[in-house]
């Protein structure tokens, strides 16, 4: 049996902790157009890459130094020199304009967008991240400087902050508190709008009139903010402690720092135990919403099999989409995509308690993503034919 | 062009979720036979060696119709999941001890074959397995699945049959007491009641089954009982004679809970089981065989893909299916 725990109670977190700088960073650009080549000097904060999508914040550089190798997903520099770009202008005042000032800086900006209600998600997202607890505790005038900064583009009329019953909380002025069970799923976006509004949204859609940003998020643009300077760090939780890591730190690094060593055949989780993503191998550097970095021994955790389907039900007992998991893995297991629709493959909110309860251990979360990605992937190439026909 | 070197160390790269309950289909099918041994060893105290002949025959013969079918099929060899084991087990609960070899032979080959393999394996089965084993037997070659016709040198008591042939009066001094360590003529498994109970509390304490089937079962089969006897208490017998005989805490706890060919949802399941128990009575009152439990089943199996279209409201549903709103448009909004 297992020890892993559902719990969201966080107990008492110590101070956000720093790492030493690493020598090379290997930044994460997944939807980005690099405008630096190899070669190149940067300065601390120089802009990287620009995003190629809306709402996702363009990418900077941790440090001084010099671009070594620019591959598809990632810009690798090589840290020389101490110079810094001069901090950006002052803010413009409010709404659109203050919205893509914060892009600019690298703050992901689909969620500022104008509504009446603002929920801040203070939850922890998994079982063992609690990067919201120093925030909220040690840095709260940023957060309340990034709250301040939000509203000037939301202007919610109505401020809900939604915690874990149990975890220390502190409001902020004009907010109500709401408190949910401090139990995995409840920290997920769709889960906490559901416990605010009532409203049920799917996974990227929006709820009506509401929108939501977590404490990190305020963070983030609380400090933007105040330093008028790109966002190049991110909150991770390793092991207990909460750490404040340059943005495209390498998991070589941080490996080294905490004197973990890192054997052929595990895993390094970016993200908790049930929604993070695998790296591909140990030049990763972490991205700006990483939350935390397990590192898992090859015979610990789930390893997914291509099991048959036992239909004993405890996926959809346990689904808190009320969907059928291994039905839908089974349309997924014989390409019958379209089909998984019919089994309402878009509630999933992909929070990974299917593939946990599974006995057959099939990867229940992996086939879901496949069959999402696949039926986008026919719905692109249905519209692009239509639009040829006309 | 560069020649990249594969970096080491090489890390494994799986999807979320990471962590696992623990739980697996060989802990989960050895759990299963795990209950069910009370019953075996009380059935080979109760019945002798012609117990342990018929179920050591029936697992053996289970076992390698499903080699001989995964070899057949080409596909990966599935014999150490145990599942093979768990249903000749399972079907050498519903035979007298007397079966003959043949019987119990070609018995547990079409459990496994007509009833599992055809259909893919573990988990693709429609119907309760061990039963499909059953119910050809017991079509084909009824007589040597008589347990009463078969076990006349026996002096235990077949209250089933004497209700059926003799009438309300031939069962009013049963012994409940001593048909719970197994005194009446049946399966050699199935008629091992106290047995059989200690192996579903062990089930139902380790999560292997739900509370839901088989309550709604033995709810089934007490509801439809009390009416009948509510309609003539001089021809009907009471609920609880239809709970202690025959198959039918076999049936509630083993048989009909089989995952595969029952349903998942609480409610469905609620159904499914009222369903199962009330077919039970039907058949023993109105049917042409003492017990209707696996012929119950069976039906009950059958509605499974039908109680399985009552679903919850999906999250976030009922809904259309758009296209998703480009970032563009809700900045209009700003």
């Amino acid at each position: 049996m297992t020890t892993f725990s559902f719990s969201l109670l966080t107990g008492e977190t110590g101070p956000l902790v720093t790492v030493n700088t690493p020598d090379t960073f290997s930044i994460p650009t997944p939807t980005h157009k690099s405008i630096v080549s190899e070669g190149d000097e940067v300065l601390a904060d120089e802009k990287l890459a620009e995003a190629t999508r809306p709402g996702i914040g363009d990418v900077h550089s941790p440090t001084a130094g010099v671009i070594e190798d620019i591959t598809v997903d990632a810009i690798v520099v090589r840290r020389s020199g101490t110079g810094q770009n001069a901090p950006d202008a002052s803010p413009p005042g409010g709404g659109k304009a203050l919205r893509e000032w914060l892009r600019g800086l690298g703050i992901n900006t689909h969620q500022l967008v104008r509504a009446s209600q603002l929920i801040i998600n203070a939850v922890p997202p998994e079982p063992g991240i609690s990067i919201y607890e120093p925030l909220i505790q040690d840095y709260r005038h940023i957060v309340e400087l990034g709250l301040d900064a939000v509203q000037r583009i939301v202007n919610a009329s109505k401020l809900h902050l939604v915690v874990a019953k149990g975890n220390r909380t502190n409001a902020f002025p004009n907010c109500s508190i709401l408190q949910v069970p401090p139990v995995y799923p409840n920290g997920i976006d769709q889960l906490v709008i559901k416990a605010t509004t009532g409203e049920e949204t799917l996974l990227g859609t929006r709820p009506k009139d509401a929108t939501i940003l977590s404490v990190r998020d305020l963070y983030y643009i609380g400090k933007v903010m105040e330093t008028k300077r790109p966002l190049t760090e991110t909150i991770m939780t390793i092991g207990k402690d909460n750490h404040l890591i340059k943005v495209g730190t390498q998991i070589r690094h941080l490996a080294k720092e905490a004197g973990a060593t890192i054997q052929p055949g595990d895993r390094v989780i970016f993200g908790g135990m049930m929604r993070g993503v695998a790296a591909l191998n140990i030049d990763q550097g972490v991205d700006k919403y990483t939350t935390g970095m397990v590192i898992l021994r090859h015979d610990e955790g789930l390893s997914p099999t291509d099991n048959f389907c036992l239909g004993c039900g405890e996926c959809e007992r346990h689904c808190p989409s009320r969907i059928m998991p291994g039905l839908i893995s089974r349309c997924a297991e014989f390409k019958h995509f379209e089909r998984a629709e019919d089994y309402h493959i878009h509630s999933c909110i992909e929070c990974g308690i299917c593939g946990y309860w599974c006995k057959a251990q099939r990867p229940l979360l992996q086939y879901i993503k496949l069959a999402k990605y696949e039926i986008a992937l026919l719905r692109t190439a249905s519209s692009t034919l239509e639009g040829e026909g006309q | 062009m560069k020649i990249i070197l594969p970096f080491q160390p090489i890390l494994t790269v799986t999807v979320a979720p990471y962590a696992h309950c623990g739980r697996t289909i060989n802990g989960y099918i050895r759990e299963t036979i795990i209950a069910m041994l009370p019953a075996a060893i009380m059935a080979m105290v109760g019945f002798g060696v012609g117990a342990m002949r018929v179920m050591a025959l029936s697992c053996a013969v289970a076992v390698l119709c499903e080699a001989l079918s995964n070899k057949f099929t080409k596909t990966e060899q599935s014999i150490d999941n145990l599942s093979a084991v768990h249903t000749g087990l399972l079907f050498a609960f519903l035979l007298p001890a007397s079966a003959p070899w043949w019987l119990v032979t070609l018995g547990s080959a079409s459990s496994i074959i007509l009833g599992k393999m055809i259909f893919g394996g573990l988990g693709a089965n429609p119907l309760c397995a061990p039963l499909v084993g059953w119910a050809t037997c017991r079509i084909s070659w009824g007589s040597f699945m008589d347990t009463n016709a078969t076990m006349l040198m026996s002096n235990l008591p077949a209250p089933l049959q004497d209700l059926k042939y003799f009438g309300l009066e031939s069962i009013q001094s049963i012994d409940y007491m001593a048909m719970l360590s197994g005194k009446q003529l049946g399966g050699l498994g199935e008629v091992q009641l106290a047995a059989l109970l200690l192996g579903a509390v062990f089930l139902l304490v380790r999560r292997h089954v739900g509370w839901e089937i088989p309550l709604a079962f033995l709810g089934g089969v007490t509801l439809t009982a009390w009416i009948f006897q509510m309609i003539d208490p001089m021809t009907y017998a009471s609920p609880l004679f239809h709970l202690m005989t025959g198959g039918t805490l076999f049936g509630a706890f083993f048989l009909i809970t089989e995952p595969a060919s029952s349903p998942t949802g609480r409610i469905p399941s609620l159904i499914y089981g009222l369903m199962g128990g009330a077919m039970v009575i039907i058949i023993r009152v109105y049917g042409i065989y003492p017990d209707g439990v696996p012929f119950a089943i069976l039906f009950a199996n059958l509605f499974t893909p039908l109680l399985d279209r009552i679903r919850p409201k999906p999250f976030g549903g009922p809904y259309q299916l758009t296209q998703e709103p480009e970032d563009d448009e809700i900045c209009e909004k700003c």
